[in-house]
């Protein structure tokens, strides 16, 4: 567990180089580059608040999400940073295939790589949901606010959460190929049981705000990202300790399954 | 001297692959920390058994052994790719590994970042990458293609880069398996300068080769693994002498079984008295020896019953040492009185490169009376043939070429020899040096004095 952190230090600079890489060739090739990592969050932006401000017309403007396009983005630019990290690191010792059975290779770079591009992504897009809560703020509504400054804490231990996930989830990936997809149907799931497309408090029933709030690991850093960045106040002191204890668990827990997976990775994948 | 790399009761075991085993390999790796604690015997292929050596420091030692003797699954050892299931294996130093083929590199993207992140993951930090990146591509010399994509890099371009960044790196111990042998001449000479120089400077090298040539020019020390078991260690020419005699013995009696299975197979064959194959012209059988190539023609008037060698001492053997003495006897039966007829008898190498051949008329006989079964020994004293397989073929024919029986390939020998040399003729032959020449070191049995003769 401690190798596993201490490995992923001493090779910070491979990983960076792979995360270099890894953004380079994304978009290689394509005409408008990185814009189009912004495309697929402003598509489905679109799409969601479509849906849950014309069609089910919600009680927003009483519930503190409104307006809703933007509160939307609160919560789902960062939920699409957790998604495509957990599925592409779950894939990536799999991919990486090669590296880790022919060469002295540290393995738990490879999940991280694709944690910390995803991650890049979500920072870069930071600035449409900034400008998005100018305007909002510019229009006379109420969002935004000094609370940001507790952004980077919420990132970075959510950074755990999903780096400890990952490298759970990819270690196991290799011996049961079936987690990424048991992964990819849990995520589906999780998106309407996280508040993502509603703040927790909208969950009529005491039992079901309980549950999500408590057992879901992204509620808090969803509810966290909702106000700091929409309301813009510090995030709750009850969420702030579920934060932390979530990105103990996580990290304790996905590295030490890694670590105790590692010495079978080379002949397994 | 302390060691670079010390093994003790070291041992390797895969798992097979079957369904079934996966949640107990999972529950055992997780618990144990090991695939295999939970399998039985009989669900595991061992791959290493039971090896104990020790790598002192600033020596090259190699590993010698034929394929699937477990070489690779030692080297992946001792770079910690694999870990072992049984005993325990010590490396002291930074290790740099060149395994397989492209390994470490990322396909999908340029020469230049893979250098990078292959210096990475050797320890590098990006800054002395950058200091060293010059010389790793100038050593390459793939300068023109460090924008490329590696995966359109062939073989011996992986090879060149991938070696180029190990040596830069600067390791403590260079671990080197059979890769080296894709590069071109040229470069596998600057490669082995390098590893000279990287020796001289009191670094290790673990060497996996079938070269045995290179094993025994540059090895200070051999290990000989035999299914997953030392068989020998020491002195490389000892170990690869024994190697080489080894597997040419292992060979003499494939030929032999071959031999006796193709002789129960002609005497089925030779039923007819027309010989079937080499004469059809049946679409099927045409096209069937078409692919498969014809070894054998003639009408059989007179024809080969079989072939055998024979070493001097009149023992039927077909592995021999350069400098033997070798007895090629065919017997002949003719099934009716010839008068025409010219025995013939040619050597080849596998690839059908032509070493030596002669018949009787070549060699001034007339012939006038051949009938009933008839022994034919050419004798052939001291054959200086070079180290490797060849074939023979042998032949009873008419002067004008008329064929009655041409057989190719009627068996196959190994020729093994005390020195190194390439080609296919090994003469008796010796070095003089005069002048101011100096060795440090000269072959065993010799004096290194100049003026002197070195026979050997």
């Amino acid at each position: 567990m401690l190798d596993v952190t201490r490995r992923l230090l001493r090779y910070r600079g491979l990983l960076w180089t792979l995360v270099v890489r890894e953004l380079k060739g994304r978009y290689r090739g394509s005409f408008l580059g990185f814009f189009w990592s912004l495309v697929n969050p402003l598509i489905l932006l679109a799409v969601y608040s479509f849906v849950f401000t014309y069609i089910f017309r919600p009680r927003f403007a009483d519930g503190g999400a409104s307006p809703y396009p933007l509160f939307l983005m609160c919560g789902l630019f960062p939920w699409i940073w957790v998604s495509t990290s957990l599925l592409e690191g779950t894939g990536s010792l799999l991919a990486g295939a090669g590296l880790i059975r022919r060469a002295v290779f540290p393995a738990e770079v490879l999940p991280m790589v694709f944690v910390v591009s995803n991650l890049i992504h979500f920072l870069l897009a930071l600035p449409v949901l900034a400008g998005g809560l100018l305007i909002g703020r510019l229009l006379g509504h109420p969002v935004g606010g000094w609370g940001a400054v507790w952004l980077p804490l919420v990132i970075g231990l959510e950074f755990l959460v999903i780096g400890g996930m990952a490298l759970g989830l990819a270690a196991l990936n290799v011996h049961f190929k079936d987690v990424k997809d048991i992964l990819t149907n849990v995520l589906a799931v999780l998106l309407y049981l996280t508040p993502i497309l509603f703040p927790l408090s909208f969950i009529a029933w005491d039992w079901g705000r309980w549950a999500i709030g408590w057992l879901n690991p992204f509620a808090p850093f969803s509810t966290a990202f909702q106000q700091t960045l929409f309301t813009g106040v510090a995030p709750e002191p009850l969420l702030l300790l579920q934060m932390i204890g979530w990105a103990a668990t996580a990290w304790v827990l996905g590295t030490w399954l890694f670590g105790r997976l590692s010495d079978s990775l080379a002949e397994a994948v | 001297m302390s060691y670079a790399i010390e093994a003790r009761g070291l041992g390797k075991d895969y798992r097979r692959m079957a369904a079934g085993y996966k949640l107990r390999t999972l529950k055992s790796a997780l618990l144990e920390r090991s695939l295999t604690q939970g399998l039985r015997q009989d669900e595991l292929i061992p791959a290493v058994r039971d090896l104990s050596f020790t790598v002192d420091r600033g020596e090259a030692f190699a590993v010698i052994g034929s394929n699937g003797s477990g070489k690779s699954t030692l080297l992946k050892m001792v770079a910690g790719i694999l870990k072992p299931t049984a005993g325990e294996i010590k490396v002291k130093g930074r290790v740099a590994a060149l395994i397989e083929l492209g390994a470490g590199f990322h396909p999908e993207i340029s020469g230049r970042e893979n250098v990078f992140i292959n210096g990475a993951v050797l320890g590098l930090s990006r800054r002395e990458i950058e200091r060293r990146y010059d010389e790793i591509v100038e050593f390459s010399g793939l300068a023109k293609f460090m924008d490329e994509p590696v995966k359109n890099y062939s073989s011996g371009m992986y090879v060149r880069l991938g070696f180029s960044v190990a040596i830069h790196t600067d390791p403590d111990i260079l671990l080197v398996d059979e890769v080296l042998a894709v590069g071109d001449e040229a470069f596998a000479h600057r490669c082995i300068r390098r590893i000279e120089e990287f020796l001289a400077r009191g670094r290790t090298v673990l060497l996996v080769s079938h070269s045995l040539g290179l094993v025994e020019e540059f090895a200070d020390r051999c290990l000989w693994l035999d299914a997953g078991v030392e068989r020998l260690t020491g002195n490389p020419r000892r170990v690869a002498d024994a190697y080489r005699r080894a597997v040419a013995e292992t060979e003499g009696r494939e030929h032999q079984a071959a031999k006796e299975h193709r002789e129960s197979a002609v005497q089925i064959a030779s039923a007819p008295e027309i010989d079937s194959v080499a004469d059809s012209t049946d679409g099927e059988e045409a096209q069937e020896s078409e692919a498969a190539e014809v070894l054998r023609w003639g009408t059989r008037e007179a024809e080969v019953v079989t072939a055998r060698m024979l070493s001097g001492d009149g023992t039927e053997r077909y592995n021999f040492v350069s400098g033997d003495d070798v007895v090629f006897e065919i017997r002949v039966k003719a099934r009716k009185r010839l008068h025409d007829f010219v025995f013939g008898v040619g050597i080849f190498t596998f690839r059908g490169l032509e070493c030596w051949g002669t018949n009787t008329t070549l060699a001034g006989f007339e012939s006038e009376v051949l009938s009933g079964e008839v022994t034919v020994r050419v004798v052939c004293p001291e054959l200086r043939l070079g180290p490797g397989e060849y074939s023979l073929d042998v032949a009873v024919h008419g002067r004008d070429g008329y064929a009655y029986d041409y057989q190719r390939r009627i068996l196959s020998f190994t020729m093994t020899a005390r020195e190194q040399g390439v080609g296919v003729y090994f003469p008796r032959h010796e070095w003089e040096f005069e002048g101011g020449v100096k060795w440090s070191t000269v072959p065993s049995g010799h004096s290194g004095r100049s003026q002197e003769k070195h026979d050997v």
